[in-house]
């Protein structure tokens, strides 16, 4: 029976870690499109749009805690404030935008606003916690000491730096060392 | 209010978390969060231009 106990928690523990890091790879792809449509369609980053990538960041970050340290309620607490505030900035522009006549900021994907799928995700996150801390109830680790992370981990959290680090230098590049432009037409550093 | 402080600081929360330093990596993710509600204040509270 005790076998059987620790047996089921051995794969409850690895179905965790594969979500963990499924959801980061999902917020590196976030992040991936978004840089898409800055370079291919010169569609540059709004202040709004800057902070939604910072709370996306927030979230990757805690998820990447998560398959660094083991499932963590601190990491889920983590994931959920960086989405509430996330969300709550996604919803801020869609009001912005929600005046009938308003062709709204940038390009639509799939016929919905990037700040639109911003909400999505954020509350699909939030979604994301509840499920996890159920699969997780009797795996939580509040230590900090490191768990086994494989190749296909260590490659995610790899891209998911190199995306943080991205994103700061398109920070500097679009509104230098100060508050960005509302409307921002072109880069305020060209190289 | 310089856009680019709450990346840096995340930035470095990543660095911190990658070297296996989970406290150092919380608490400077508990200052970007801080910037980032600070930013919010800045950006996020003007009137919306919405008539009922």
């Amino acid at each position: 029976m005790t076998t059987q106990s620790q047996q089921s928690e051995s794969s409850l523990k690895s179905i965790s870690a594969f979500f963990n890091q499924l959801a980061l790879l999902a917020v590196c792809g976030t992040l991936i499109e978004a840089f898409f449509y800055q370079f291919a369609f010169n569609e540059l980053p709004c202040p709004l749009c800057q902070l939604q990538r910072v709370a996306l960041i927030l979230v990757g970050l805690a998820l990447l805690l998560n398959v660094k340290f083991g499932a963590s309620t601190t990491h889920y607490a983590m994931i959920l404030v960086a989405s509430l505030v996330g969300a709550a900035t996604s919803l801020r522009q869609v009001l912005l935008h929600i005046a009938p006549n308003d062709a709204g900021y940038g390009s639509p994907f799939l016929g919905i606003h990037f700040y639109t799928w911003g909400f999505i995700f954020f509350v699909g996150m939030i979604a994301y916690c509840a499920v996890m801390l159920i699969i997780d109830r009797n795996n939580m680790s509040n230590s900090a000491r490191k768990v086994a992370v494989g190749a296909i981990g260590t490659f995610i959290i790899g891209l998911f730096f190199v995306l943080a680090a991205a994103n700061t230098v398109s920070s500097v590049m679009v509104c230098k060392f100060g508050p960005c432009p509302d409307n921002p037409t072109e880069y305020a550093i060209k190289f | 209010m310089i856009m680019m402080l709450p990346f840096l600081t995340a930035l470095i929360a990543t660095w911190f978390a990658m070297r296996g330093q989970r406290t150092s990596s919380i608490g400077l993710w508990m200052v970007t969060l801080l910037i980032y509600v600070a930013w919010m204040k800045y950006h996020m509270t003007d009137s919306l231009n919405i008539s009922l």
